[in-house]
């Protein structure tokens, strides 16, 4: 940051001129769950582990560049407590038609996945999990690279095209949510997994106001990592064996659209994620494939019932087509949720969420199997959801 | 029925006071913006940072007032948002690293003084507010 900001034509060195803003949030949630444990808290008992804060330091030393810096501080039940780079980036914008930025950039695919840790953007207290994880949130939401992007106006009767274009690293890190069953069963990824990612996106503001159609597709190109299978061998005995993990080349193509008219918002996405790979551990002359191809989708509508209370309903599904016929193939879940503004600065929302199906944010460790339950796991569960969040 | 009458009457024309005392919004621009109207899309793609130009007016620089009535009512015509929903909007464009937050400035008085001397700026003012060294914007 110091050395961009060094970097400065001397004609732009007052702070006024360098138009710097702070701005930042902080959130405080409270989970409650009827049945099974979620994003590894005690919520059934009632858990307020749900905490986050986040500081943003931007310049825009001249009209078109900007530059800027976000770092979070984390804590999701027993995933985080964790301060992290949230995005480091400089943006050129040479005109409407192109703009890049590069660093550590947010990945703007799909309609929240960008924005879907800023909390004060939106209506909801958690996002449709069928596309927008939270427990593997972070490894979704920017890669090291860049991105382009820039619009078009199609002419007065054909609105406007917005395109978005981005190539880069990501890492998913062996901590991650997606990892967590396969880690409880004694499989780490000690470094994590990465690769390279890319992908093109095409935002359609409709000549009808309000109404915007989208499509975007990500390739992820062959990803490795280093594993470690950890085997009971008798007596209390526990022995490490090293592996490799990879995930072959795939593509995870998503369709969305939002309309906003007055006081109402009405959106939908539909997405498919199709994976496969296996792990091998030769010395155990273990190879272990896996294949998942996940369909979900999600339609949401909200409205504005006062100026500072607004309304939503959202209903989401995801099924993994190559699962057992089990609730483990599949999640349902309806959401009712008010959002409330106490001012420009102070909210709180509250959600209530009806889950049907296992094909979300649950684990092992908080969910015990037992004879009655051999998963651990009930197939329906109830999620209420307060929260509060301060946001400049 | 006669105090009712007098009630109504006197409600009716306090409604008739309210409305005339709103301030009326004007939309000002920097001389060096080479359009004179602008659409109330195009103004909207401008205030929401979806946009940084205007067709046929180069890049725009867009200020804000801080609140008041000119404010709220300015966002309600153009944008068709208050004051909390307009800027959770640029929230979203801020933590995400796309935007910066445009200026806010107190009063109309701070407004025509910025729009005056930058290049590309535009901004909104009341209607009675004076505004020597700014041009008007008709909205289309």
């Amino acid at each position: 940051m110091a050395l961009i900001l060094g970097a400065i034509p001397a004609s732009a060195q007052s702070l006024e001129d360098l138009n710097i803003q702070i701005h930042g949030y902080a959130t405080q949630g409270f989970l409650y769950t009827t049945q099974n444990n979620i994003f590894t808290t005690s919520s059934s008992n009632g858990s307020p582990a749900w905490t986050e804060a986040v500081l943003n330091v931007g310049a825009q030393p001249t009209p078109k560049l900007r530059i800027g810096v976000q770092g979070r501080y984390s804590l999701l039940g027993n995933l985080g407590n964790t301060i992290t780079l949230d995005w480091a980036a400089a943006d050129y914008k040479a005109d409407e038609r192109f703009g890049v930025r590069f660093g550590k950039v947010k990945t703007p695919n799909g309609l929240f996945n960008d924005i879907q840790d800023i909390d004060p953007s939106y209506q909801w207290a958690l996002l449709p999990q069928s596309v927008y994880p939270l427990m593997s949130r972070n490894s979704q939401l920017a890669h090291y690279g860049g991105v382009v992007y820039g619009s078009f106006k199609l002419g007065r009767e054909l609105g406007r095209l917005e395109y978005r274009g981005w190539s880069g690293k990501r890492v998913i890190a062996g901590s991650d949510g997606y990892f967590l069953s396969q880690t409880e069963s004694g499989t780490a990824l000690p470094n994590g997994i990465g690769g390279i990612t890319s992908g093109f996106a095409l935002h359609w503001r409709t000549p009808l106001v309000g109404l915007m159609i989208g499509a975007d597709d990500v390739r992820d190109n062959q990803w490795n990592a280093s594993i470690t299978q950890s085997v009971n061998v008798g007596g209390g005995v526990t022995a490490s064996f090293n592996g490799t993990e990879a995930l072959s080349n795939f593509d995870a193509p998503s369709f969305f659209a939002k309309y906003e008219k007055n006081k109402w918002m009405i959106a939908a996405e539909q997405t498919r994620l199709p994976v496969s790979g296996s792990g091998v551990i030769p010395a155990l002359a273990v190879i272990t494939p896996f294949r998942l191809d996940q369909k979900s989708w999600y339609g949401m509508v909200s409205y504005k019932v006062t100026n500072k209370l607004s309304a939503g309903i959202y209903d989401t599904q995801s099924i993994d087509h190559q699962a057992a016929l089990t609730p483990a193939r599949y999640l349902k879940d309806w959401a009712l949720n008010a959002h409330y503004d106490f001012n420009q600065f102070l909210y709180a929302k509250v959600e209530q969420h009806f889950y049907d199906g296992t094909l979300v944010g649950y684990d092992a460790a908080l969910n015990p199997a037992t004879k009655a339950l051999p998963t651990g796991l009930q197939p329906n569960t109830r999620l209420t959801i307060l929260k509060v969040g301060v946001s400049f | 029925m006669k105090k009712l009458l007098y009630v109504f009457l006197l409600v009716a024309s306090a409604s008739i006071f309210v409305v005339q005392a709103k301030a009326q919004v004007i939309v000002i621009a920097n001389p060096s913006v080479k359009t004179s109207e602008v659409s109330k899309n195009d103004l909207k793609d401008v205030f929401t940072g979806a946009s940084t130009a205007l067709p046929g007016g180069g890049n725009v620089v867009p200020i804000l007032l801080k609140g008041g009535t000119v404010h709220e009512e300015f966002l309600q015509a153009y944008i068709g948002k208050n004051d909390t929903a307009y800027r959770a909007g640029w929230r979203s464009l801020i933590f995400s690293g796309q935007a910066s937050m445009p200026k806010s400035v107190d009063g109309d008085a701070a407004v025509v003084a910025f729009v005056a001397s930058n290049a590309g700026a535009i901004g909104y003012i009341g209607k009675a507010s004076p505004h020597e060294g700014v041009k008007v914007l008709q909205i289309k």
